[in-house]
């Protein structure tokens, strides 16, 4: 006996996905899946943001890691609503993850919520949460190669924060080719040139960010 | 890159569309994957016999149709169909703006119950 099935195998993810989606809208929060590889600043950049947003939006921050708690306990510092996901070898965040720690953050009271997802350049794209949108950290350390490498992610950000730029003169990475490339992928894509050491860029993602969370 | 979640799902699926139709064996499972899917077909295979041990999946098997990428380049307006599992360009003329149409599906079509 045949029985016709046709359903998405990702479909439970898609299902949580929504139900998160249902909760954000209902507390009116606008929610940024952060992604990049390992060591490219996301918790740096989160920093920075939350300092340069403080007073004028009310943030939180779900940290997904493999192991450990220091970047809570980084983001924790700056006195903003934070919950540690420690995945235990999971390469991503997906959605039931996020739903379960959902009840201990005060939703109602966030305007922006930040979910810092696990360093990967790969697997991250593939899972939503019911995000508003996906962002992306990329250091020109890694080079100015990576868009063409890794075109998903490229591909399903909404803007693509090229962090330590400071560190440009010392390294062959060219931000044109970075740029031309991910542009070419993504023409849609909104790029910000930052330095999380010397504050550079800082404010006018912080500007972008504010008009998002309040249209 | 994580196989065995994905077997999981299948296996979850399946066994809950199985006893919905009122059965209690599935013989096979037809899934389509498209090349782009980012899966290993081997390590789902693989994954998927370790999982349905003493399962009403324990003897089933998955046939698997593989769905080649295609698209529609932005530059020169063409579809095109490619064999590689990923592109980083129009095939005809290079270009790295592109729509994927095909070639990243991950879905049980069917299965075999008895």
């Amino acid at each position: 006996m045949k029985v016709k099935v046709v359903t998405r195998i990702l479909e439970a993810n898609e299902r949580i996905a929504a139900e998160n989606r249902r909760l954000f809208d209902e507390a009116k929060v606008y929610v940024i899946n952060l992604m990049s590889g390992p060591g490219a600043g996301k918790t740096s950049l989160l920093e920075k943001t939350i300092k340069e947003l403080n007073g004028k939006i009310k943030t939180a921050v779900i940290e997904g890691d493999i192991a450990g708690t220091s970047d809570a306990e980084r983001i924790g510092n700056l006195g903003v609503p934070v919950i540690q996901i420690n995945t235990g070898g999971a390469c991503h965040l997906d959605a039931n993850m996020i739903n379960e720690v959902l009840v201990s953050l005060p939703l109602k009271e966030t305007d922006l919520l930040f979910v810092e997802n696990v360093g990967n350049l790969v697997c991250p794209a593939e899972f939503n949460i019911g995000e508003d949108i996906k962002a992306m950290v990329l250091s020109i350390t890694e080079g100015d190669d990576k868009p063409l490498k890794y075109p998903l992610m490229f591909q399903e950000s909404s803007a693509l924060i090229l962090n330590k730029i400071d560190l440009l003169p010392y390294t062959n990475a060219s931000i044109e080719k970075i740029r031309e490339d991910a542009m070419s992928l993504n023409p849609s894509l909104k790029i910000f040139e930052v330095s999380c050491k010397t504050g550079k860029g800082i404010a006018e993602w912080a500007d972008w960010l504010t008009k998002k969370v309040k249209s | 890159m994580h196989e065995a979640s994905i077997a999981l799902s299948v296996l979850e699926i399946a066994v809950d569309n199985c006893r919905k139709a009122g059965y209690n064996r599935i013989e096979s499972i037809r899934l389509k994957i498209g090349r782009a899917s980012g899966i290993m077909t081997d390590a789902l295979l693989f994954a998927f016999n370790a999982v349905k041990a003493d399962t009403i999946a324990a003897k089933a098997g998955i046939i698997i149709d593989e769905i080649p990428v295609s698209g529609l380049c932005n530059n020169c307006g063409k579809d095109f169909v490619t064999n590689e599992k990923y592109i980083l360009c129009c095939p005809e003329c290079s270009s790295a703006s592109f729509n994927i149409k095909t070639g990243r599906e991950l879905e049980i079509t069917d299965m075999e119950v008895f």
